[in-house]
């Protein structure tokens, strides 16, 4: 088509704006909404995700040794261990050390620990690291099997819920930003279906003095397109700097926080909003376009 | 220029609007289809301009097998056809001008052209002077001639007419037959379903007359009503 003819389709499909301007307020309003939803739990796991990553690379594997075991073999052990490449850190804590530690955190309790007296019941442990998460659970049975070792502890139950945590408010996140965008997809397809039937006329004549049915269809393509495009630039836009906004509150009140930097992620984001709200006008159309047929 | 041969048509409720009609018009022929109300004269027109298609028999359009002509031909067909209703069919919210040139936009004619060509239409139809106006601010018979000048805008080599005067007063309605005597005059196939018995006798023109779905019978400058004799 020509150019005049592209400025004659934009004319038309805002004319069906204006002519229905409560219907085009309501179709931008709830794509906004579904796509900001959806967008803000995409945000939200993303980050939470990073977190439980972060926690769980930092999770020490505990490696006890049985009470018997000198010294020697224990630092021997340790520096086997070290020479691991998937070990980040590797600590002997001994059974001094530990009851050190555990008086610090029963705190005022610590007195309890007093009716022990001399004796220790603790026993010397090795603290490892991993370099990554998912090399937590093979490092575990690995130093479960090394000399001397009698038992292995990680923290595996604490993650591993975190995780499915993670998993539920995805869920959740996705269910309603579907269902949010399904309602929205309803509302554009109902402003290009009055659309339609208010440009009876229109239709009836372009059809009679010889229009392509490509120029019938276009004013309603770009009807959709324009609909699903300002809510979802307006989803977007809002993401976006709602989550620079928040990135740099949260960087200062919580630094130890390991928040995902805006860039690339919020970028990213905001484009697929504004892909999805695109979409979300094309399919609009596609639903109408029956109806186009029967007029 | 028109062909139809042994053409039927049946509606998908099982009306049968027409039984195996034959009839050949020439290029600049002047014919009036007349008949009693459902005798077939609308769905024989609607043929000519593939809004319907026959059941049986082809319909030969200016060249084109109109019947099984594929979807994304039909524009360029009715781009050479030009069709005026009993009802006007303009756009209540253009004035005269946009309503014309509307015709033109949408098969991306170039703006000089169309400002061009409207202009000629308004002088035929003798509104030159309305073209600001809008359609509700035009008596009915002015309204016609309008339809007539988008009718006529895209220069069609053939133009059909469903009953154009049947909401006219008589003045108007003769006025609307002498601009599409005077389109035939310039070369224009025109083919013209009408009731209006004393315009058919006045024009003195071909006249296919239809009863049932059937033609009864086709006469050279003849009358409405059969004439017993001539
Ligand atoms: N779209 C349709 N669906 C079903 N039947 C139809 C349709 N259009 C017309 N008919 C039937 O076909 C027959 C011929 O109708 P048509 O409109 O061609 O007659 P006509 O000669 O134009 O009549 P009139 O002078 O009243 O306009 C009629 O019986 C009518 O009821
Ligand atoms: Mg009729």
């Amino acid at each position: 088509m020509r150019l005049r003819t592209w400025a004659f389709c934009l004319n038309e499909a805002n004319q069906n704006l204006l002519r229905n301007p409560v219907l085009a307020i309501a179709s931008v309003t709830t794509t906004a909404v579904s796509l900001l939803v959806l967008g803000v739990f995409l945000l939200l796991s993303v980050n939470v995700n990073a977190i439980a990553t972060s926690i769980e690379s930092q999770v020490a594997v505990r490696a006890f040794f049985s009470q018997n075991v000198p010294r020697s073999q224990e630092m021997a052990e340790m520096q086997t261990v070290r020479g691991w490449s998937d070990v980040r850190t590797a600590t002997l804590v001994t059974k001094a050390e530990a009851l050190a530690q555990l008086k610090q955190e029963f705190g005022d309790q610590a007195k309890v620990l007093d009716t022990l007296g001399t004796a220790n019941p603790l026993e010397d442990s090795l603290s490892v690291t991993a370099q990554r998460p998912q090399d937590v659970k093979g490092l575990a049975s690995r130093l479960s099997h090394l000399g001397g070792v009698v038992h292995t502890t990680y923290q595996s139950a604490v993650v591993s819920r975190l995780f499915a945590l993670i998993d539920d408010v995805r869920i959740v996140g996705l269910v309603i930003g579907v269902l949010l965008l399904i309602g929205s997809l309803l509302v554009i397809t109902n402003a290009i279906r009055l659309g339609m039937t208010a440009r009876r006329r229109e239709i009836g004549i372009m059809r009679l003095v010889g229009a392509t049915e490509s120029l019938v269809h276009w004013p309603f393509i770009l009807e959709g397109l324009i609909l699903g495009g300002i809510g979802a630039l307006v989803a977007s836009a809002l993401a976006y700097w709602s989550y620079v906004a928040a990135y740099h509150t949260a960087v200062h009140s919580l630094p130890f926080l390991p928040l995902i930097s805006p860039s690339p992620v919020a970028r990213d984001i905001a484009l697929l909003l504004f892909v999805l709200g695109i979409l979300l006008g094309a399919v609009g159309f596609r639903i109408s376009v029956r109806r186009l047929a029967r007029i | 220029m028109i062909s139809v041969r042994r053409v039927t048509k049946v509606y998908p409720n099982g009306v049968t609007a027409l039984r195996e009609v034959d009839l050949e018009i020439a290029k600049g022929e002047f014919v009036f289809l007349v008949g009693a109300s459902g005798a077939g004269k609308t769905t024989l027109l609607r043929l000519l301009f593939r809004e319907e298609t026959p059941t049986s028999g082809s319909v030969i359009v200016n060249g084109h097998d109109v019947g099984r002509m594929r979807p994304r031909q039909i524009p360029y067909l009715r781009r050479q056809i030009g069709v005026v209703f009993q009802d006007f069919r303009l756009l209540p919210q253009r004035n005269i001008q946009e309503n014309i040139a509307f015709a033109l936009r949408v098969i991306e004619v170039h703006p000089r052209e169309i400002r061009r060509r409207v202009n000629q239409v308004l002088e035929l139809v003798g509104l030159s002077d309305r073209g600001l106006a809008l359609p509700a601010q035009l008596s009915g018979g002015e309204q016609q001639r309008i339809a007539l000048a988008r009718a006529m805008v895209s220069r069609p080599v053939m133009l059909l007419a469903d009953e154009p005067t049947g909401n006219l007063d008589p003045q108007n309605a003769e006025e609307m037959m002498r601009i599409m005597l005077e389109i035939n005059r310039l070369g224009t196939t025109v083919v013209m379903a009408t009731h209006a018995a004393h315009l058919v006798d006045r024009a003195r023109q071909r006249v296919v007359a239809m009863a049932d779905g059937s033609i009864q019978r086709d006469e050279l400058a003849a009358a409405y009503h059969m004439e017993v004799n001539r």
